[in-house]
């Protein structure tokens, strides 16, 4: 009869074993699920109450996580050397106490603190093989000689195994899910950044950048703009240290400089109106290296001014290296008394033709992985000299790539070419922008967009059937990134850049939607008489160039013209 | 964009007004469209519509292949300018029937 009991008893742990491992193994609530595990685990075993702890190795400290029974205890703090609890973790062994006042290890403040009177313990440790992660305590076995068996601590033993599985599971899990957010949110910071970045310029402007990142967010900098004079006011920066924090420095100095840059103010004074601002604020011990300068495209001439940086080169259209300009001021940001500077000192070049070439130092090491890093760009210089300027700037940052798949350090160049100029009969007539605007990609932003572009278009003086045609284009490129590239929700921006020449009234629609093959484009077939794929035969029917343009960033541009002289 | 209904002499007018862009279409186009499941012969007339673009062409197109299959007649009356040049960039100006105001429009269906 004995060993029938025994036999049934047996079963029963089985069965609540399979079922307790199995909600365990499942459980999408793992404060509930261990709960309810203690106090299964309690009343099977018999016991007045139950507790499960868990250790904190960064704290040193044991807490009640979950218990069942008359002492609530949730919450209670133990140090890793108190109590039988403590010990058991400390050996990552279960153990049995018969008769707690006869154990030295037992902590008597628990009982203090709830009334109740601890005579017996059985605590089993929550161990995965070497991982020992915390305990389950059971007190006062109830029975007649009130004594926790062999077989007991055998069970708890295998009960505290699964339980252990599932938390570190959940932990596992929980790390997991941080872990994509972190990812997911740098991400989103990488492209609010790439869109900080000015939109890359045809072949013939004299100002090019490149900038690629190491890690998803960049350090790095560069901009260039059009100031009211017909100068391009560009910089190139460098925030000290990578990561996180050097790319909200970075985001912050950008914006300052595009800001109080757009004024037309000299380099030199306008790199210390920066420094000023940057200072104020700075995190301690960051730092941003800059070059900043101004062009003129109509006489070639630049002003300068290096804030710390790397030295800038000028180079001839045969690629040799004519002048390095070196920094003759501290870096931005660096909050000292001793660096008060109302100027940082200027020079001035006249570029005749040559090129003008910055680096931040990530191009720098990826070229000294060869020997002498200058040596070893103005190797490169040569070696590309001839090609466009954006395609020099390309080639440059890819070989300070080199075989990596990414860069070791952020990369960033500017170049800006005089050479255009020169040639006469490239050099783009004088510009102006008549509108940049970020829209949201839904139809209810057509209308607004429409208004814009007929605004556009009469401040232009083309004639009401042609803005109307302007009008109609402008409209289906951007119900075409409504439609296809967002798929019919606000999933993300337009931006319109409408820029007038003499010639022609240019409109860029860029979006942030995933790249599409521009060869996979094409107009309706019009013997085709079905709904929808109008669009894009609107636009070539309409303007004199319809260009679809992959950014650099991601996303899609597309290039509308239409020349004044009616495209003859 | 707004619209209206009304039966004239047995055929059915439904009135646009505004534009018919994307935001729009929709509408009119589920509109036409349940005008054409209920066998009405139909008279578009879009003399208030200043603006329609590839997807309010793209629904006139549906709206027309609906009638066309059920026999319905189906006319576009009084475009203006805008509207026309749309039609004719999508070189359907001799798919749909035009005619040049609503009246006309009635008349040609109770011909027909």
């Amino acid at each position: 009869m004995a060993r029938r009991r025994h036999a049934e008893g047996k079963d029963s742990r089985l069965a609540l074993l399979a079922e307790m491992a199995g909600d365990l193994a499942t459980t999408l609530d793992l404060q509930a699920t261990l709960a309810n595990a203690v106090e299964r685990i309690t009343r099977h075993l018999q016991a007045e109450g139950g507790a499960l702890f868990l250790f904190d190795a960064a704290c040193q400290e044991v807490r009640c996580v979950s218990c069942y029974g008359k002492a609530a205890i949730t919450g209670l703090v133990l140090r890793p050397d108190q109590g039988i609890v403590g010990r058991c973790i400390g050996n990552a062994l279960g153990e049995i106490v018969m008769d707690v006042a006869k154990d030295p290890g037992f902590h008597p403040g628990v009982d203090a603190m709830t009334g109740l009177t601890t005579r017996s313990i059985l605590c089993a440790p929550l161990r995965v093989k070497d991982n020992c992660i915390g305990a389950i305590e059971l007190v006062n076995k109830i029975s007649t000689d009130g004594i926790f068996s062999q077989d007991d601590l055998s069970s708890l033993e295998v009960l505290s195994t699964s339980a252990a599985l599932a938390i570190i599971n959940a932990r596992m899990a929980q790390a997991l899910v941080e872990q994509e957010r972190t990812r997911h949110e740098l991400e989103l910071a990488a492209e609010i950044q790439r869109r900080l970045l000015p939109a890359r310029r045809e072949d013939g402007y004299p100002v090019h950048g490149v900038n690629r990142p190491a890690r998803t967010v960049s350090g790095d900098f560069f901009d260039f703009l059009e100031l009211p004079n017909g100068r391009i006011l560009f910089c190139l920066g460098d925030v000290s240290g990578k990561g996180i924090n050097a790319a909200l420095l970075m985001a912050k100095t950008a914006s300052v400089f595009r800001c109080l840059g757009r004024e037309g103010t000299r380099p030199g004074r306008l790199l210390a109106r920066v420094n000023a601002e940057i200072r104020e604020t700075a995190t301690l011990g960051m730092f941003v290296t800059m070059v900043g300068g101004i062009y003129d495209p109509a006489t070639g001439g630049l002003v300068i001014a290096n804030a710390g940086h790397e030295p800038a080169l000028v180079v001839a259209p045969d690629g040799t290296v004519v002048e390095r300009i070196a920094a003759d001021a501290p870096p931005i940001g660096l909050a000292s008394e001793l660096f008060e500077i109302d100027d940082y000192p200027e020079r001035s070049i006249a570029l005749d033709g040559n090129a003008f070439f910055a680096f931040s130092d990530g191009v720098a090491e990826g070229f000294a992985r060869g020997g002498g890093a200058e040596e070893a760009i103005i190797k490169a210089l040569r070696a590309v000299c001839g090609r466009p300027a954006p395609e020099r700037i390309e080639i440059l940052a890819d070989r300070a790539t080199g075989t990596e798949l990414l860069p070791r350090d952020d990369l960033t160049l500017v170049v800006v070419d005089d050479a255009p100029r020169l040639r006469g009969g490239v050099r783009e007539p004088p510009s102006r922008r008549l509108l940049r605007q970020t829209y949201r990609g839904t139809a209810a932003a057509l209308r607004e967009i429409r208004d814009e572009i007929a605004a556009c278009c009469r401040g232009s003086g083309l004639d009401a059937a042609v803005t109307s045609d302007i009008v109609l284009a402008v409209n289906e490129a951007c119900q075409n990134v409504i439609r296809h590239g967002y798929g019919g929700e606000d999933k993300g921006d337009i931006v319109l850049e409408v820029v007038r020449t003499e010639q022609a009234l240019t409109i860029l629609v860029r979006d942030h939607a995933p790249t599409v093959d521009p060869a996979s484009i094409r107009p309706r077939d019009l013997d085709d008489v079905r709904p929808g794929g109008l669009g894009t035969h609107f636009m070539r029917e309409i303007m004199d160039e319809v260009v679809f343009l992959v950014p650099p960033g991601g996303g899609n541009l597309l290039k509308l013209v239409k020349r004044f002289d009616g495209g003859q | 964009m707004k619209y209206e209904t009304n039966d004239v002499e047995g055929v059915t007018v439904v009135a646009l007004e505004g534009d018919v862009d994307l935001e729009s279409s929709p509408v009119a186009r589920r509109l036409l469209l349940d005008q054409i499941a209920r066998n009405q012969r139909l008279v578009v007339d879009l003399s208030r519509v200043g603006y329609m673009d590839s997807s309010g062409v793209a629904s006139l197109v549906e709206a027309l292949q609906s009638a066309r299959k059920r026999g319905c007649g189906f006319v576009i009356a009084a475009t203006g300018d805008a509207v026309l040049r749309v039609i004719r960039l999508a070189r359907l100006d001799r798919v749909f029937t035009l005619s040049a105001t609503v009246q006309d429009g009635i008349a040609a269906l109770r011909k027909g």
